[in-house]
C-alpha cells in the first residue's frame, strides 16, 4: 500500500527527483571516474615500477671508470647498482625540416638490465656486435610511424650515421617522455633511444666508463645518507647530485597526476553531494508538510512512526539509486575516455582501465548517507507528528516585522515584491542554501575559464614576451668563440646570443636545490628575463637571479646570501647573493652575467649554445646546415615548442572543461528548479488567488520567481569570488617546481560563469512558468489552507 | 435601490449551461440553461442547496470559468468566447471577489494585501480608505495570521473594493463566521453597494440574509427556480440567524 503511494508521489515529483539525482550524479561521476583512474594508474604504475625494477636513486656524472661500480654497490643501504652511458642524439627525419633530438641510453650486453628494465613493444633488442642497431621509444616511433627494420639517420656525439631500428620499447624512466625543461611531451621532436653498451660507449668516447648510475635501496635504508655517500664518491668524476624519484622528471609528474586525482576524487563529490543533501532536505520537508494529513491518516490507521519515517526515507533513496546507476555508467565511461588520453601521454606496457567497483559502493553509501542526513529533519517531523495535530493545518509562519522591515527597506518596493523579500527573510536557511548552490554553480565555470586564460597567458608570456629567439641551439660540448661565430654565419641567422649553462647546487642553510645556472649577456636581446609585471629584468653584474619559485623553496629574499657549488669543470664553490627574482612558469632556473660565470669557471669565451634569430625565408637552408653540423647537440624552435604545448594542453584540458561546464549547468539548473518547484508548491494558493484577482500569468510568474531571481542575483557576486578562490587554490595546489600556472581571470571567464547561471535560471523558470499556467484557479477557492 | 426595468442590465446571461466531464459516466450538469440579468447598483442574493450550481454561476459571471453553452455579456462585451487574456483583464478591472476562505496572502499585511490590487488597478482608492470602509483602520499593519476570521474577511472585502469595481462577487462570505462577525462583514458589503453603487452578488445558504437584498435568486439543480424582489431592503443589523 505504502509503496504504491511512494510510486505515485515519486511520479508527482519526478522533475525534482531528476534534478536531485543529476546533481548527485555530477559528484559521483567525478568520484567514480577519478577513483577508477586512480586505481588504474596506481596499480599499473606500481606493478610496472616493480616489474621493471625502477630505481630509487639516480645520479649523472661526467665520466667514471667502470671499476668504481663495486665501490658504489658497497655503499651502506644500496641493494643494487646499474651503471650505464647516455648521450644526446639528434635525428634527421625524412619529411621533417627541423631535426628531432633526444637521449640515447646503453643496454648491457648478454643480460637484462638490473634496474630500469626496458619493455619491448615490438622487434628485439640490439644484437651484440651489430653496430648499427638502435631501439626507439614507443611514442617517438608512433609519432613517425617507425617500425622495426626502418632506417634512421642520426648524429651521436658529432658523428652522423645510419641506424636500423631493431625494436620499439618503453622504459620506466620515461613513462612521461619529456624533454628536460620541457613542459609537455613532444613525441615528434623528442624521443628516447637505446643502443648496446659497447657501441654507445664507443660512440660517446666513454669506453670502460659510465656517466649515469641508478640505485636500488635496501629495505630501511636512509636515502639521504646514501645520496650523500654517492655524491662524495662521484665528486671527483664530475658527479652531479644524486636524486630520488621525487626529483625524477617522469616519476614526479606521474605522482603529481595521481595526487591531483586524489584531490578530485574527494573534493568535488563533497561539494556536489552537499548541494544534493540540501536539495533532498528542502524537497522532502516540503513534501512532509504537504502530506501532513496523509501522515495523520496513516498513523490513525495504525502505521507506526517508524514505518512512516521509513516511507519517506525510501523516497530519498530513489534519487540515490538513480544517481548511483547513472554516475556508475557515466563515471566508468568517462574514466575509459580519460584512460585513452592517458595512454597517449603515459608510456606503460599496458594501461588498462580497471573499474573501481568499490567506488560504486562508496557512491551508494555516500549519497545514501547524504540523502539520509538531508531527509532526517523532515522524517523526524513526519514520524513524531501526533495524528490529531497532523490533521490540523500547519501553524502559519511568523510574520512579525523583521529587522529589514523595521529598517524601512520594504517601503521602497512594491507589495508584490515584498512577498519575495518576506519569504527570504522568514526562511533564511532555505534561502542561504539555495544561494550557496547557485554560488557554486557560478563558481564552477570560473576554474576552466581561468585555466584556459592562464594557458594563453603562459604561452604569450613565455614564448612571445620573454623569448624573442626563433631557435635554441646547444652544442654537444661547451665550445669556444669560433663555434658561436660559425653559428652566426648559418644561413638566415640574423643574430646569435650565446649562453653558458652549468649544473649547480644552491644552498641556503640546510635548504638545498640542484639547478642549472645560465650565464647570459647583461642585456639580452633574445632570451629576456621578465618579472611578474612583464618588465625586463637586467642580468646583474654580481649576484644571482633566481626563478621566484626557486627563491621560495630556498627561502631566499633579495640580498640574502647563497652558497653555490658548480658541478662542472673545476667545480668552484662561491658565496654569492640573491640580487632579484624573475617570473617563469616551467622548471626553475638561476641566472648570472655570462662573463662572470666564465671567469668563475676559468674559461674564455665558451658557450653551451646560443639563442638565434632566424630569417623565416631561410629556414630550409638553416636546417640543412644544422643537420650537417656535428657539433650541435639539440635544436628546438620557439614556434614548435609553443605549438606542441598549446596542442597538448588543449587536448588534456578540453574534456575537463566540457565536464565543468556541463556540471555547473546541471547544478544551477537543479538548484533553481528545485527551489522554484518548492516555492511554487508553497505558494500555489497565493498565486492562484492572485490569478483570480486579475493578475496576469506573467505577473504571477514574476512574483514567484522574483524571489529566486533575487537570490540568483545576490549569489552571483559571491559565486564569482568563490570561483576565484577555488581557481586560486587549485592552481596553488599544482604550483610545483616543474610547472606553475598564472592565475588569469579575464572578463570572458566571469561572463561565461554568469551566463551559465542565467541560462539555467531562465530554463528552469520557463519550466516552472509552464506549471503556473496550469494552476487550477478554482480549486484554491474551494478549500481552506 | 429597487430594480428598474428601464436600466440596461450589466450582466446578460442566456441559456448558460455548464457540464463537467461531458459525454462520460461522471457527467455533471452544474448549470442547465440559466437566463439572468443583473443590474447596476443592485444587491442580489443567490440561494440554493449545496450542489445547486451557485458557485459555478458566480465563477462564470466573474470570468473565472467559462460556460459549456449559452451566452454571457457584460455591458457591450461578449464574455463567452473571450480569451484568457480578456478574462484576466475583466477580473482585474471590473470584478471584485470575496471568498469563503478569505484567500489573503499570508506574507503581506492587511494594508499590503489591499495595495497589491491597487497597484494594478486603473483607478483605485488608497488602501487606507478601503480598509476604513470596512472598519479596519486600526489593523492595517497586521498580518493575516494576526487577525480574526471576520477581520480577515473584511480585509478581503477591502481588497475587492479598493479598485472601485463595478461588480462585487461574494461566495459565502459569512460561511466560516459566527453571527455577529457575519453581520459586520455583510454591513461592509452593503455599505460598498450603497455608497459606491457597486453591483453586489452574495451567495449564501442562509435564507435570513436574503432580507438585505434587492432581489433574491433561488437556484436548484442548475436552474433558476425563482426570482423574488424585496419591497424594501432590511438593514443588515436587524438580521439574525
Ligand atoms: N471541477 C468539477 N468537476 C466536476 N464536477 C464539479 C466540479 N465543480 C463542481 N462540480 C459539480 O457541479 C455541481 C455544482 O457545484 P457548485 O460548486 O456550483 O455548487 P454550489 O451550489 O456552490 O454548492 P455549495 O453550496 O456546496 O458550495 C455540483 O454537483 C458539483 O459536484
Ligand atoms: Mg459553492
Amino acid at each position: 500500500m505504502l509503496d504504491l503511494k511512494l510510486l505515485r508521489d515519486i511520479r508527482g515529483m519526478k522533475g525534482q527527483m531528476t534534478a536531485i539525482a543529476l546533481v548527485m550524479a555530477c559528484g559521483l561521476t567525478l568520484m567514480i571516474m577519478s577513483r577508477g583512474l586512480l586505481l588504474s594508474l596506481e596499480t599499473t604504475k606500481n606493478s610496472y615500477y616493480t616489474e621493471s625494477r625502477f630505481a630509487d636513486l639516480f645520479c649523472d656524472l661526467k665520466r667514471a671508470p667502470l671499476f668504481l661500480e663495486p665501490a658504489l654497490a658497497m655503499i651502506d643501504g644500496v641493494a643494487q647498482v646499474e651503471t650505464s652511458v647516455r648521450g644526446a642524439i639528434i635525428l634527421d627525419i625524412p619529411g621533417m625540416k627541423e631535426p628531432a633530438d633526444g637521449f640515447v641510453h646503453s643496454l648491457p650486453e648478454g643480460r637484462p638490465r638490473r634496474l630500469n628494465r626496458i619493455h619491448l613493444r615490438s622487434g628485439r633488442l640490439p644484437e651484440a656486435g651489430n653496430r648499427d642497431e638502435i631501439l626507439v621509444s614507443d611514442s617517438f616511433a608512433k609519432a613517425h610511424g617507425f617500425r622495426p627494420g626502418d632506417a634512421i639517420d642520426a648524429t651521436v656525439y658529432g658523428v652522423r650515421r645510419s641506424f636500423r631500428i631493431c625494436g620499439v620499447a618503453i622504459s620506466p624512466e620515461y613513462v612521461y617522455e619529456i624533454r628536460p625543461g620541457g613542459m609537455m611531451p613532444d613525441p615528434e621532436r623528442f624521443g628516447v633511444f637505446w643502443m648496446s653498451e659497447r657501441e654507445l660507449s664507443r660512440a660517446l668516447g666513454l669506453e670502460g666508463a659510465f656517466n649515469s648510475v641508478a640505485f636500488r635501496l635496501a629495505p630501511g635504508a636512509d636515502a639521504e645518507m646514501v645520496k650523500a655517500d654517492i655524491d662524495r664518491l662521484l665528486e671527483p668524476y664530475g658527479g652531479l647530485s644524486a636524486y630520488d624519484r621525487e626529483r625524477h622528471v617522469s616519476a614526479k609528474l606521474m605522482e603529481d597526476e595521481v595526487a591531483q586525482l586524489r584531490v578530485f576524487s574527494v573534493a568535488f563529490p563533497v561539494v556536489f553531494l552537499s548541494i544534493a543533501a540540501f536539495m533532498v532536505s528542502a524537497a522532502l520537508t516540503r513534501l512532509v508538510k504537504l502530506q501532513r494529513e496523509q501522515i495523520a491518516q496513516m498513523k490513525a490507521f495504525g502505521y507506526s512512526g517508524f514505518s512512516v519515517a521509513s516511507h519517506y526515507v525510501k523516497f530519498a533513496f530513489v534519487p540515490v539509486v538513480a544517481a548511483t546507476l547513472l554516475s556508475g555508467t557515466l563515471g566508468m565511461w568517462a574514466a575509459h575516455a580519460f584512460i585513452g588520453l592517458y595512454q597517449r601521454f603515459f608510456n606503460f606496457p599496458a594501461l588498462i582501465f580497471r573499474p573501481d567497483w568499490s567506488a560504486l559502493l562508496v557512491a551508494l553509501l555516500a549519497s545514501g548517507l547524504v540523502s539520509f542526513l538531508g531527509v532526517l529533519g523532515a522524517v523526524r517531523q513526519a514520524a513524531s507528528l501526533p495524528p490529531a495535530e497532523a490533521m490540523r493545518p500547519e501553524a502559519p509562519a511568523d510574520y512579525s516585522p523583521s529587522f529589514l522591515e523595521k529598517a524601512g527597506l520594504h517601503r521602497l518596493v512594491q507589495p508584490s515584491f515584498r512577498i519575495a523579500l518576506r519569504n527570504l527573510e522568514r526562511k533564511p536557511w532555505q534561502a542561504f542554501f539555495t544561494a550557496l548552490g547557485l554560488a557554486l554553480a557560478a563558481a564552477i565555470p570560473v576554474l576552466p575559464g581561468a585555466m584556459a586564460d592562464g594557458v594563453d597567458y603562459l604561452v604569450d608570456f613565455q614564448w612571445n614576451m620573454a623569448m624573442r629567439q626563433d631557435a635554441v641551439v646547444t652544442f654537444i660540448e661547451p665550445s669556444g668563440g669560433e663555434a658561436l661565430l660559425s653559428l652566426s654565419r648559418f644561413p638566415g641567422v640574423l643574430y646569435a646570443e650565446p649562453f653558458r649553462a652549468v649544473p649547480v647546487r644552491l644552498f641556503n642553510g640546510h635548504r638545498e636545490r640542484t639547478a642549472a645556472i645560465t650565464g647570459m649577456p647583461a642585456a639580452p636581446r633574445l632570451n629576456r628575463l621578465l618579472d611578474s609585471q612583464e618588465r625586463v629584468v637586467p642580468v646583474p653584474g654580481s649576484g644571482l637571479l633566481l626563478s621566484e619559485k626557486l627563491a621560495e623553496v630556498l627561502d631566499l629574499s633579495p640580498g640574502d646570501e647563497i652558497r653555490m657549488e658548480v658541478r662542472e669543470g673545476r667545480r668552484p664553490v662561491l658565496a654569492t647573493f640573491l640580487s632579484g627574482t624573475i617570473t617563469d612558469f616551467t622548471g626553475v632556473g638561476a641566472y648570472m652575467e655570462i662573463e662572470g660565470l666564465r671567469r668563475l669557471l676559468g674559461e674564455g669565451t665558451t658557450a653551451s649554445g646560443a639563442y638565434l634569430q632566424v630569417d623565416s625565408l631561410y629556414w630550409d637552408e638553416f636546417w640543412r646546415r644544422v643537420k650537417e653540423t656535428p657539433r650541435i647537440g639539440s635544436v628546438t624552435t620557439t614556434a614548435g615548442a609553443r605549438e606542441s604545448f598549446s596542442k597538448t594542453t588543449e587536448e588534456m584540458m578540453g574534456v575537463s572543461q566540457m565536464l565543468y561546464l556541463v556540471f555547473s549547468l546541471i547544478v544551477s539548473f537543479g538548484v533553481i528548479y528545485n527551489g522554484a518547484r518548492i516555492a511554487l508548491s508553497e505558494r500555489s494558493r497565493s498565486l492562484a488567488t492572485l490569478r483570480v484577482l486579475g493578475f496576469t500569468r506573467r505577473e504571477v510568474t514574476t512574483i514567484l520567481l522574483s524571489e529566486l531571481g533575487l537570490l540568483t542575483l545576490l549569489s552571483i557576486g559571491p559565486g564569482l569570488l568563490l570561483g576565484t578562490w577555488m581557481a586560486k587554490s587549485i592552481l596553488e595546489s599544482v604550483d610545483t617546481e616543474t610547472m606553475r600556472f598564472p592565475l588569469i581571470l579575464g572578463a570572458r571567464t566571469y561572463v561565461v560563469a554568469v551566463l551559465t547561471v542565467f541560462v539555467s535560471t531562465v530554463f528552469s523558470f520557463v519550466v516552472v512558468g509552464r506549471r503556473i499556467a496550469g494552476l487550477d484557479l478554482l480549486a484554491v477557492l474551494k478549500s481552506a489552507e | 435601490m429597487a430594480m428598474n426595468a428601464e436600466y440596461t442590465p450589466l450582466f446578460r446571461a442566456r441559456g448558460i449551461t455548464k457540464i463537467y466531464h461531458p459525454g462520460t459516466e461522471t457527467e455533471v450538469r452544474a448549470l442547465d440553461g440559466v437566463d439572468l440579468d443583473l443590474y447596476e447598483g443592485e444587491l442580489a442574493v443567490l440561494l440554493g442547496a449545496s450542489g445547486s450550481g451557485k458557485s459555478t454561476l458566480l465563477n462564470i459571471l466573474g470570468g473565472l470559468d467559462v460556460p459549456t453553452d449559452g451566452t454571457l455579456s457584460y455591458r457591450d462585451e461578449e464574455l463567452t468566447g473571450a480569451g484568457e487574456r480578456e478574462l484576466t483583464l475583466f477580473r482585474r478591472n471590473v470584478a471584485g471577489f470575496v471568498f469563503q476562505f478569505y484567500n489573503l496572502i499570508p506574507s503581506l499585511t492587511a494594508r499590503e494585501n489591499v495595495a497589491l490590487i491597487t497597484e494594478i488597478a486603473p483607478d483605485p482608492m488608497e488602501p487606507e480608505e478601503a480598509l476604513g470602509l470596512v472598519g479596519l483602520s486600526d489593523r492595517m499593519d497586521h498580518f493575516p495570521s494576526q487577525l480574526s476570521g471576520g477581520q480577515q474577511q473584511r480585509v478581503a472585502i477591502a481588497r475587492a473594493i479598493a479598485k472601485r469595481p463595478e461588480v462585487l462577487l461574494c461566495d459565502e462570505p459569512t460561511g466560516a463566521l459566527d453571527v455577529h462577525t457575519g453581520i459586520t462583514v455583510l454591513e461592509a458589503i452593503e455599505r460598498v453597494n450603497r455608497e459606491l453603487g457597486t453591483l453586489a452578488v452574495i451567495i449564501t445558504h442562509n435564507a435570513a440574509i436574503a432580507a438585505m437584498a434587492d432581489r433574491v435568486l433561488s437556484l436548484s439543480a442548475g436552474r433558476i427556480l425563482s426570482i423574488h424582489s424585496n419591497e424594501k431592503r432590511a438593514p443588515v443589523n436587524t438580521l439574525s440567524w
